[in-house]
């Protein structure tokens, strides 16, 4: 499993989706691009820890389990879904719907979907 | 072909959704869906169970065009989810049917990325697109002309002018960020998934209960010896709790006749420790029969007694049920209709219908899974009489013209769609003038809501306001 790689893709991604989303609702201004850069680091900190927290202990327990991934991943992904998208609701719904709560669970939710493709992919699915 | 389609469908989703309120878009949405599905899943929508669900969907989204009630919407949501799970697996149960729906609809883009890629002709090598090189391509040059751009801007006052007028303002983000959420939508939906191992469980389990294998004969003699000390424990056991609930119906028959005039809140207690009883009597009652009647006593030559037994404790419940319902309807005559009232009324029918078919399952020796999938059905089914109704108006109509007395206030606080009848009856002497006040303001804002709507919000109310003025 080659985590850095996939933590520094999910980081890029999370980054491109909060800010995509977070956009959506200011006028876009050329100073943000500051901001846009900088928030790298707490956005690659919390999805690399989500990540390694949530999805990296399924895939070392699968490996432990000599399981076909194909299966696996078809198998545990939609218990994944089913916490994390209600997760991912109730956050938005608890924040009042804000555009920052939007965008933060939002590009989670996707991120850490991705991941999971990202990590089956690398075992050659 | 079937590309251009989910990005034309993306587009009316935004076009239909975006900063509307309820109406006729959910029936657009619904022809929308059927035509997506339809063009990516044409084997499958010559199913006739598919087809159904088509129609089924269909009608809901009439209904919400007709009664915009969040009762309608919800049952249009399920319809879809329904549908969507029936394109997925058609012959799995319905509970099956809407977790695939609702599962492919939100993540059915990442769960494909986990099937197999299709075989093509390898004799055609496949052409790949490098993603990450394209990506490379378009944001590392991006990247460099911002930094640069933030570099010149304070060089020259007016390059830095020009920069700081730049704007997008003329892009709706949002907009577009919603036709993004309709082309996943549309993109899920059109390939349905299914969750597995869950769906073939449940295509493996049928309704019936089997009798398990023979065994060796000492194992057997230990087996009959249990059955028979089940049986006789079940027998005794539902004797006394037949007996003890016949007691307790006898009363409650009698209590009602005997207590007459009652204030409201005495009536309220009386119907809702009823109700409590009914919930635990029910609940234990049935968890009782499942317990006994899971296996093998179901197969018990001698297992009549206690079957009877079981059938007498069954029409005891439903007596019990029935006697709710008489004191349910009863505060209700006296003190109007509400939604918590209709909603006992509710749990009632419901209660009713599991009796029912936890008969059927002791008689025609059932398993779980027949009584589970007949229940969902039934309340499905419930859902959907139910969202047939404007129940806002029904309340209304009932509590002015038939309940001894109502609460104005809850009148009042109910959603608009009880505008109309409640300004058509506010000349009621019951009704105080200040609550008439209210009723005028509450039309008058309804009206002015219902001609202000744009042709995606438009419902059969708003149109027949229109056509009245």
């Amino acid at each position: 499993m080659n985590i850095p790689k996939n933590l520094a893709k999910s980081c890029l991604l999370a980054t491109v989706v909060f800010w995509i989303v977070l956009l959506s609702d200011y006028s876009f201004l050329i100073d943000a691009l500051f901001s846009m850069i900088v928030s790298i680091i707490p956005i690659g900190i919390t999805s690399s820890f989500v990540i390694l927290v949530t999805v990296c202990p399924i895939f070392w327990f699968l490996k432990k389990k000599g399981e076909s991934l194909k299966n696996a991943c078809q198998k545990y992904f939609p218990f994944y879904v089913s916490v994390s998208f209600p997760i991912c609701v109730y956050g938005i719904y608890s924040w009042g719907f804000e555009t920052f709560s939007i965008a933060f669970f939002i590009s989670a939710f996707i991120t850490t979907s991705q991941s999971w493709v990202w990590f089956a992919n690398e075992f050659g699915l | 072909m079937n590309k251009i389609v989910t990005i034309i469908a993306a587009v009316l989703f935004s076009i239909l959704f975006y900063e509307q309120a309820i109406g006729l878009n959910f029936g657009l949405f619904a022809l929308v869906t059927l035509l997506v599905l339809a063009l990516h899943q044409p084997i499958q929508f010559k199913k006739t169970t598919v087809i159904l669900q088509a129609g089924l969907y269909l009608s809901t989204a009439v209904l919400v065009f007709f009664q915009s009630s969040t009762l309608a919407i919800t049952t249009n949501c399920i319809c879809f989810f329904t549908l969507v799970g029936a394109v997925s697996e058609r012959r799995s149960s319905i509970y099956v049917k809407w977790f695939n729906g609702l599962y492919s609809s939100i993540a059915g883009y990442f769960h494909r990325s986990f099937e197999a890629p299709k075989k093509g002709n390898p004799d055609v090598p496949k052409k790949e697109i490098d993603y990450w090189h394209l990506s490379k391509m378009v944001g590392i040059p991006m990247l460099f002309i911002i930094l640069f751009v933030l570099l010149y801007k304070n060089g020259n006052a007016l390059f830095g002018s020009l920069v700081s007028n730049i704007s997008f303002a003329f892009i709706d983000f949002q907009w577009l960020l919603f036709t993004v959420l309709g082309y996943y939508l549309m993109s899920n939906i059109s390939k349905p998934v299914r969750i597995d191992p869950g769906t073939t469980m449940d295509l493996e389990t049928g309704n019936e209960l089997l009798k398990k294998d023979l065994i060796s004969s000492e194992t057997q003699v230990e087996k009959d010896n249990s059955l028979v000390k089940e049986n006789q424990l079940g027998t005794t056991l539902i004797l006394l709790l037949n007996l003890l609930l016949l007691f307790y119906c006898v009363t409650d028959i009698i209590s009602i006749f005997k207590i007459s005039a009652e204030n409201a809140s005495e009536m309220s207690n009386r119907v809702h420790s009823g109700i409590y009883a009914l919930i635990v009597s029910i609940v234990v009652a049935i968890g009782i029969i499942l317990y006994f009647f899971r296996s093998d006593l179901n197969f018990y030559k001698r297992n009549t007694q206690l079957k009877y037994l079981t059938y007498l404790w069954i029409l005891l419940n439903s007596v019990l049920v029935v006697l709710i319902f008489i004191k349910n309807q009863d505060y209700i005559s006296s003190f109007g209709l509400t939604y918590k009232r209709i909603g006992v009324h509710v749990y009632i029918l419901l209660t009713l219908v599991g009796l029912m078919t936890t008969f059927i399952k002791v008689l025609q020796i059932k398993n779980v899974a027949f009584l589970f999938r007949r229940n969902v059905q039934a309340a499905f089914v419930l859902l959907l009489m139910c969202s047939v109704v404007n129940w806002d108006k029904f309340i209304t109509e009932y509590n002015l013209n038939q309940a001894e007395s109502f609460d104005t206030n809850y009148l009042i606080t109910l959603s608009d769609r009880n505008a109309t009848t409640l300004y058509n009856n506010s000349l009621d002497s019951r009704i105080s003038s200040s609550d008439k006040n209210r009723i005028e303001k509450k039309y008058h804002d309804y009206t002015i809501e219902m001609e202000q709507r744009q042709w995606q919000e438009l419902n059969y109310e708003s149109i027949t306001l229109k056509t009245e003025r």
